[in-house]
């Protein structure tokens, strides 16, 4: 964690006599000192919770077949390890969630379609967990090598990308694997420092 | 017996609330028409996290085709259904807009660099187009009028291409900015904070920044300038004020001694038609609004005996820059690096004065430069690979993020890019729509190729790396800052990773390999101030040459962009021109 960025004691004080100054600020300001001492005391977790809808969310978009296809999928891409994962973030039932609500794109939802059939048709779907790590990881090489071929390559970028971005927007990837610390109540700025970072 | 004004003012964005502000203080009494709703910013700005939200920030796939903005603030944005525009078949221009209580105050850059001399008679040094009618001694005095007032926050620094001002503290720099500014003194360039909208302490009564980050998504305290953090809550003490929001002005409407009577507005909801009356008609519902209205009001155009009204439209040029990483940053702790949305600059350093003189093109350009961790990774999804140890190269290069951008590159003025009215179209209250001609020229591009040398000698110096397939404005996005070229459109697949907003500037908003050039929001003129009322629509003080009781502000005046951000030099022009106005009222001369 990095106090740094954290306001003082000091900070909250000055702030709170500036409230008492301020007509109709007074709430904002209580919101603030809440938000600080919160991020005092609860670590490098503060920032809000994530709405609850996904974890009893039941796939629509996705046959169940291609639906734990797509979860181990997502899971191999981005494993839980010492920070969460694909499975903590939810990540399959966000990517169904988003596109069970794309009918007014209908492109998307067949491009999904096709990726699914393309996984199935690698033999994702019926291969064993040593199996499909294979298989993610020979589906992968063309983005490596511009010189590799794979049938399920469009279908690994197509997961990937939303995998990512369902991964890195949820609670689990931006503030418990990255640590985000914007969109809060801050006293101060962290200014650098560093004495490394003021020459070239 | 409908009430009768001093003055009404259409449109409430910056300049809007700025001449609303001054004239009902020195107690005239005015009407504010807003086309769009009223906007509270204690209700409606949140700070809200992208998994706070269904869709992301991406709103629900095809549900922000019909908006400009973000799930977080298309409602500060504009309807496209209701308020379209057409452009001409080799226009590649992107009309960035707002309709709302504030308008784009609300989620504007904040960027506040004044003027320099060589700006104001850039005619008279490299023999293009036509000088300002206004010098920076003429203008001094309202920069520093307007800058008390909104609160800058910047570093004087003496530089004589980038005039000082009178400044709140700085925002101090993050590491990546450190860096970036000791690439600057290691390359001998001038390099300062960027000046920002955006207080550091108390300031005329508004809390200073409490650095979330969240500006473009509307301030939810009003410590960065807006109309409704600002100016209005001002002009509505005086009781002076009457605003009326979601009132659409379809014309000013004249008397028989050609004056300007008022003007007529149609209620968005109802579609009623409504006229109003007033001494002064004020014009400030953006350059190109401000433009179609007096296009709408009078058959060839309102105040357009010299046949320029519509003509020399300009946006500062866009596009280009580096996107890439900080090696020397990799691998360290996680830092609020964006909740400032601040960054350097690099003033202009072509074509100032003799010894900046280049002979390949005239000119010239503001760099800014920031980095480390922005809400969401854009270059995961480019990074080759998966499993744990892509995770872990995520994270190392996540607070590494670096980026420089053009933050304003002066566009030459060109009689051939104009608006005028569609014959055709016509927005939901059936009032015709602007049909935008704009094309760039060869000086655009050569000013636009040497800002890509300059910024990849500057990202160089700083020992910055790029990242194959993050492109040259790459997926990095700080808010406040350019986002990424899909930023306000509504992607379904998520390569882009989401937007903080679309107050983006120097951003490339068609395919960028053909149209490398870019539109930075800054769009000026059409209808150019001038000393001889043959050339221009407007006179030093924004008023029509042709009618004395009607005066435009916004960035209609500007004869040239320059290189700075306009906004700090409109507000300056209305501080001005309501001057005038007031004088011109004491004289009776309405």
């Amino acid at each position: 964690m990095d106090f740094e960025s954290l306001p003082s004691r000091r900070d909250l004080l000055d702030l709170a006599m500036r409230a008492a100054a301020l007509s109709g600020a007074a709430e904002f300001f209580a919101g603030w000192l809440k938000a600080a001492q919160d991020h005092h005391g609860a670590g490098e977790h503060a920032a809000p919770p994530e709405p609850p809808f996904l974890r009893d969310y039941q796939p629509k978009f996705f046959e169940p077949d291609d639906f734990e296809a797509l979860q181990a999928f997502t899971e191999i891409l981005i494993p839980t390890d010492d920070t969460p994962g694909a499975r903590e973030a939810h990540c399959a039932h966000y990517i169904d969630f988003v596109l069970q609500a794309s009918g007014q794109v209908p492109k998307t939802q067949r491009a999904w379609r096709n990726a699914m059939r393309a996984l199935k048709s690698v033999g994702f779907h019926a291969a064993d967990a040593k199996g499909r790590e294979a298989l993610v990881e020979a589906m992968s090489q063309p983005e490596r090598d511009s010189s590799a071929r794979h049938p399920g390559y469009f279908a690994y970028r197509l997961i990937k990308a939303q995998n990512t971005f369902a991964f890195y927007s949820s609670r689990a990837g931006m503030i418990e694997t990255l640590d985000y610390k914007g969109d809060t109540y801050n006293a101060t700025f962290p200014a650098c420092n560093h004495p490394e970072h003021q020459v070239v | 017996m409908a009430k009768s004004y001093d003055a009404i003012v259409v449109g409430s964005g910056a300049c809007g609330g700025w001449a609303a502000m001054q004239l009902s203080k020195a107690g005239m009494k005015v009407l504010m028409l807003e086309a769009g709703s009223s906007v509270d910013p204690a209700k409606d700005f949140h700070h809200t996290l992208l998994y706070q939200m269904e869709y992301r920030g991406k709103g629900k796939p095809g549900f922000l085709r019909r908006y400009s903005g973000s799930e977080q603030n298309y409602r500060i944005m504009i309807d496209n259904q209701e308020n379209p525009y057409t452009t001409s078949p080799d226009t590649v221009y992107h009309w960035g807009r707002s309709r709302c209580l504030g308008g784009r105050s609300l989620h504007w850059a904040r960027a506040s660099d004044r003027m320099a001399e060589y700006e104001f008679k850039a005619a008279s040094r490299d023999g293009y187009g036509m000088d300002w009618a206004v010098n920076y001694a003429d203008m001094s005095p309202y920069y520093d009028r307007v800058e008390r007032f909104i609160g800058v926050s910047g570093a004087a620094e003496g530089f004589p291409q980038f005039p000082d001002g009178a400044f709140l503290p700085v925002m101090p720099l993050n590491c990546a900015e450190a860096i970036f500014t000791a690439a600057c003194k290691s390359l001998g360039w001038p390099t300062t904070h960027r000046r920002l909208a955006q207080l550091t302490r108390m300031h005329n009564n508004r809390p200073p920044c409490h650095y979330c980050g969240n500006c473009v998504n509307g301030c939810d305290v009003g410590a960065m300038f807006s109309t409704v953090s600002s100016t209005l809550p001002v002009a509505m003490r005086t009781g002076n004020l009457d605003v009326r929001t979601d009132s659409v002005v379809a014309r000013v409407r004249m008397d028989s001694e050609n004056r300007a009577r008022g003007v007529t507005y149609i209620e968005r909801y109802t579609m009623k038609s409504v006229d109003v009356d007033a001494k002064f008609v004020v014009l400030a519902a953006s350059t190109l609004e401000n433009t179609r209205l007096m296009l709408l009001s009078a058959r060839g155009g309102l105040a357009n005996s010299s046949n320029t009204l519509g003509h020399y439209m300009m946006d500062q040029v866009g596009g280009g820059g580096v996107s890439g990483f900080l090696p020397k940053l990799k691998g360290g702790p996680s830092r609020l690096d964006d909740g400032k949305s601040a960054g350097v600059t690099v003033p202009n350093m072509v074509n100032f004065d003799k010894k900046t003189a280049r002979k390949d093109f005239i000119r010239g350009y503001v760099m800014n430069a920031t980095g480390g961790q922005s809400e969401y990774p854009r270059f995961a999804s480019a990074l080759p690979g998966y499993g744990s140890a892509w995770k872990k190269e995520i994270k190392s290069r996540y607070v590494a993020q670096a980026r420089v951008w053009i933050a304003g590159g002066e566009m030459l003025a060109r009689k051939e890019n104009f608006v005028e009215l569609d014959p055709e179209v016509k927005d939901h209250w059936g009032i015709p729509v602007l049909n935008i001609h704009f094309t760039h020229c060869d000086n655009d591009r050569k000013l636009l190729a040497h800002f890509q040398q300059t910024a990849e000698e500057w990202f160089r110096k700083a020992g910055g790396e790029t990242m194959q397939g993050m492109g040259r404005s790459g997926p990095v996005g700080f808010p406040g800052a350019p986002g990424s070229p899909d930023a306000d459109t509504n992607r379904t697949t998520a390569d882009s990773g989401p937007s903080r907003g679309a107050a983006r500037e120097g951003e490339p908003r068609a395919k960028s390999k053909e149209h490398p050039l870019a539109g930075s929001i800054h769009e000026v003129g059409t209808a150019r101030m001038s000393a001889n009322p043959k050339h221009g629509v407007l006179n030093s003080f924004c008023r029509t040459h042709d009618i004395a009781n009607l005066y435009v502000f916004g960035g209609n005046a500007f004869p040239s962009t320059g290189d700075k951000h306009p906004t700090l030099t409109m507000l300056a022009l209305t501080a001005r021109g309501c001057d005038q106005l007031l004088e011109q009222a004491k004289g009776g001369s309405a």
